[in-house]
Order: C-alpha cells, then structure tokens, then sequence
C-alpha cells in the first residue's frame, strides 16, 4: 500500500531529530534545490554552510514548515512536516526555536514581555511562575538586568541574546540560529558562541547553525553540511571539511575569492559587452 | 494602440487579482472575529492606539468644519428668511454626512496610515515571521485587533465629530452671527430624526470603519518587507481607503435618502 507523506514515519528518528530525504524546491524557474539529502542528529550542533543564495535561509523555512517543497519530504521527530495540518504543524513549531538574524523581538514589548510571550500565549502559567522562568532565561543569556528595556534600547548582540532566551522558554527540542554571526563585534561573538555551545550540552537540545563563518563552525559545530548548487557537496565534522580536497569545499573554507563560484556573475565577456554598448 | 490596449489589460488583470485577494483576506478574518472577542485586551489597546490618539485631529477636525458650515449656510439661509434653521442645516449635514465622511477620511489618514506601516514594518523586520515560528497566529494576534479596534473606534468618532462640529456651529451661528439660542437648538430637536438622520449616519461610519480598516490590515499585511513597500502600504491605505469611503458614502446615500 501507498503511504501518504504525512502518515511518514521514519525508523531513524531514534538517533536523527530532523532527517531531509530528496528535497527538491525552486523559486520561479530558478532550482533552489535538486534532491538534497541529509539528517540533523540529536543532541549535537549541526552547521548548515554555504555560499551566499544557495538557499540556506530556504532551508530554514522548509524546516520549519513556512514553505513546502515541491518534492521529497522533511521529518521532524520522524513525522512529515508539509503538508499536514495548520494545527499540527504549530504543534511542532512549539519544539522549535528559531533565533533570527534581527533577532526579531516584538517592538511594542520590552524585554520581559518578549521572553514571557510565548509562555503568555501557550501556557496557563500562574504569573509568578512565569516571572521565574522568564528571569531565569534572561539569567541564562546574561541579560537578567536588562528585562526592562525596550528592544530599540538593545544592541545588536543583546538582541539576539534576549531572543535566545525567548527561543529557549518554551524548552524547545530543536533550535535554529539563522545567521547568529552576521554583524557582531568580536567580543558580541564570542558570547553568542559560547552561548549556543552551553544551551545544546546543559539542556541537551538539537542545534542548526545556518552561517557562512567557518571560523566559529569550526569552534562550535558538531558536524557541518556544506550546500551547493542546490545539494550537499561535502558533509562531516569540521576538520574533515577542512581537509576535504574538492576545490568547491577549500575555496569556501580558506575563503578563496575565485574558483568553482565565480568571482564574476554569469553574462557575456567584457570586451563583447562593452562593443555592444558601443554599437547600440 | 496596441500598447494601450495591453497595459489596460495588465492593469485590469492586477485589478481583479488584487480584488480576489481583499477576499479572501476578508473571508480568513471572519473566523477570528468570535475568537477575539473573548481577548478584549488586545483590542482595547489598539482601540488607545488608533481611536484615543486620534482624537485631537477628530475635535479639531469636527470643530472647524462645524464653523465652516454654519459661516457658509448662514448667507443663504438668511436669503431665505429661516436663519433659525442654522442649527437644524448644521446638525442634519453633520450626523449624517459630514460627521461620518470627514471623521473617516481623517482617520483613515491618521490610523490606518500608522496601522499599514505597522504591520508593514513587523513583516520587514521578521516579527511576523517570528510569531508564526512562535506558533502563534499573527491574524489572531496582530491583524484581528487592529481591524476590530478601528470598526469601533470610527462610529465613535464620527459621533464626537458631529457633537463638536455641531458645537462650533453653534459658537459662530449664536456668538458671531446672532442667530438665536433657542431657535438653534429646538430646531435640531425638531428636525433632526432619530432613525433616519442618527442611525444612518452610524450605520454610514460603521460602514466606513469596516472598509478603512480592512484596507489598512490588508495593505499592511501584504505590504513588501522593504522600506519603499511599507511606505507604498501606507500611501495606498489612505488613497484607496478614502476612494472608498467616498464611494460607499455615494452608494448608501442613495439607498438612504427616502425619494431616492
């Protein structure tokens, strides 16, 4: 008999929190992803690599059921993501917690209300319970004596931190940093790397780290997964990225300005170009 | 010819899809309607932010238009022997047209422009996205009470508008022009009816706060999550909105004018 995909359920679940089997998806005409293939282990930090466009970001929002794929399947936990229903599929977001590269706290709330958010909206905590969970997050990110500011008081840095501890309220089994490098200081860096190692060992949640800062995937991951051209070119922990001999892999590692990604962006030869200007 | 002929044709496919869309926007909203009720809170606090603050403009709005009309209807009322009906001319053109038009014209200027740039701004900087990752909702949380705060708030205000736009009638019309008091206000009391001047005039704003309203969640919600995107929202809001509120006005009118 024919299983549909929503009634998937997968035997790897036990040792994979997020498996994605053959996963095609395209924008328009343009193929994002052409039968990509790859598990998210449970327990470990997994960082999800690759060239700026190659859909890393996509990736998040397949995971997370924002967008479907137009083939292949997502499971979470063992169970489909897409399609299933609304309710279920905001069953699952509540074991997921997605950090953003803004941050993406709610302006109209301030530090406090942001974190107790979805306790407010899921839980019928007794309010005291809630203050306690609330500042024991904010303790956790080191942001306990800023629970009164606004998030247009807050740097960048501090931003994330306190939407770490929102992502974390809810004690999530898996959580997604989007981007948790881009933009900080070295110091602001520092604390945010140090931050997602402490949460995934002391709480012993699933982490996916979407970057292209190979030098903090190589502090912090676990195992890496290198994207392009819409599949996985390389995949291990980061020192045998590091020391994987395909050109594609060195030129994204040693950052390299010129190889298999063009320096230059697809179109006719300059002198052709320029002619043809002149001509017109 | 020819390229005329496709653009109107482009421009009329954008229309109707465009048209489809407000929709079914409507159509998803209906549901939460109930739902959000029994959440008041969020609700109050955006009737604060987009009825309360919109007072101000609301009073003075109401207040100089009322003087206007009492300064131009005086001259020919005069003419024609009944400058006692000031009051009654003020009050009739105030409850049921001017009250609800003007104060949802301003309104629609003044909050729906600040709601569409809201929503529009929460999209741009992820916090929509955030709150269905949150697995909350953002038509229940975010669009629903906007939407409901301004269908109250507009009768609302289109009643003070008419009350203080009848007082500065009555400032300019008794104080500066010497019609008399009594007169000024028995014939109010007189001519202006409960059903078919007041109820209309409620049923006009009700109307208007529905269309302006929705316009400015909409615009919002779909608005492009970049900075020209959230200020086209806002602009389209207040153009479309008032086009609209001018329309459905022409409309319920004519099927409220008794003769008509």
């Amino acid at each position: 008999m024919v299983k549909k995909v929503c009634d998937f359920w997968s035997d790897d679940a036990v040792s994979n929190l997020v498996e994605i089997k053959d996963v095609r998806f395209s924008r328009g005409s343009r193929m994002i992803f052409n039968g990509l293939n790859f598990s998210i282990p449970r327990g470990k930090i997994t960082a999800i690599l690759g060239p700026s466009g190659t859909g890393k970001t996509t990736l998040v929002k397949l995971i997370t059921g924002q967008i479907r794929p137009d083939d292949g399947v997502i499971l979470f936990e063992g169970r489909a993501v897409c399609p299933c229903s609304r309710q279920r599929l905001y069953e699952m977001r509540r074991q997921i917690g997605v950090l953003f590269q803004s941050g993406a706290l709610l302006t109209n709330l301030d530090v406090f209300e942001n974190v107790a958010f979805p306790l407010r909206q899921h839980t019928k905590l007794p309010e005291r319970l809630i203050r306690q969970i609330v500042l024991m997050k904010l303790q956790s990110v080191g942001l306990r004596g800023a629970w009164e500011h606004m998030p247009s008081e807050l740097s960048g840095g501090m931003a994330r931190r306190v939407a770490l501890a929102r992502a974390l309220v809810m004690d999530p089994k898996l959580i997604i940093y989007d981007e948790p490098f881009a933009g900080l200081d070295p110091i602001s860096m520092g604390v945010i790397v140090q931050l997602i190692r402490e949460t995934n060992d002391a709480l012993g949640i699933t982490s996916i780290v979407v970057t292209h800062d190979v030098a903090q995937t190589e502090i912090l991951a676990d195992q890496s997964v290198l994207l392009s051209e819409g599949v996985v070119v390389a995949a291990g922990t980061p020192a045998e990225l590091c020391n994987d001999r395909s050109e594609l892999v060195q030129q994204f590692m040693r950052g390299k300005s010129d190889g298999p990604v063009p320096f230059h962006f697809p179109g006719p030869g300059y002198v052709e170009h320029l002619r043809a200007l002149a001509s017109s | 010819m020819s390229g005329l002929v496709r653009e109107g044709w482009l421009g009329f496919r954008e229309f109707v899809g465009t048209f489809g869309a407000f929709q079914m926007f409507f159509f998803r909203l209906l549901p939460y309607l109930p739902k959000a009720l029994l959440r008041p809170r969020l609700i109050i606090e955006q009737i604060y932010s987009i009825g309360v603050l919109s007072l101000v403009l609301i009073m003075f709005g109401g207040f100089f238009v009322g003087m206007v009309l009492a300064l131009q209807s005086y001259s020919t009322l005069v003419e024609f022997g009944s400058a006692d009906s000031l009051g009654a001319f003020a009050a009739e053109a105030l409850v049921r047209e001017l009250g609800p038009v003007v104060a949802s014209l301003l309104f629609a200027g003044r909050a729906c422009s600040a709601v569409a740039s809201e929503v529009g701004l929460m999209r741009a900087t992820e916090q929509i996205s955030a709150l269905e990752l949150m697995a909350v909702d953002p038509i229940e949380h975010i669009i629903v009470p906007r939407f409901i705060a301004g269908v109250i708030s507009v009768p609302l205000l289109a009643a003070i508008f008419s009350t203080i736009g009848m007082l500065g009638a009555y400032l300019v019309g008794v104080h500066l022009l010497g019609v008399d008091s009594g007169a000024f206000w028995s014939n109010i009391q007189v001519r202006v009816d409960m059903y078919e001047d007041v109820a209309s005039g409620i049923l006009k704003s009700f109307v208007f706060g529905v269309s302006a309203s929705f316009m400015a969640v909409f615009e919002g919600y779909y608005a492009a999550p970049t900075a020209a995107g959230v200020s086209q929202a806002a602009t389209r809001t207040v153009v479309i909105g008032s086009v609209w509120i001018l329309l459905i006005d022409f409309i319920l009118t004519g099927f409220m004018l008794p003769g008509v």
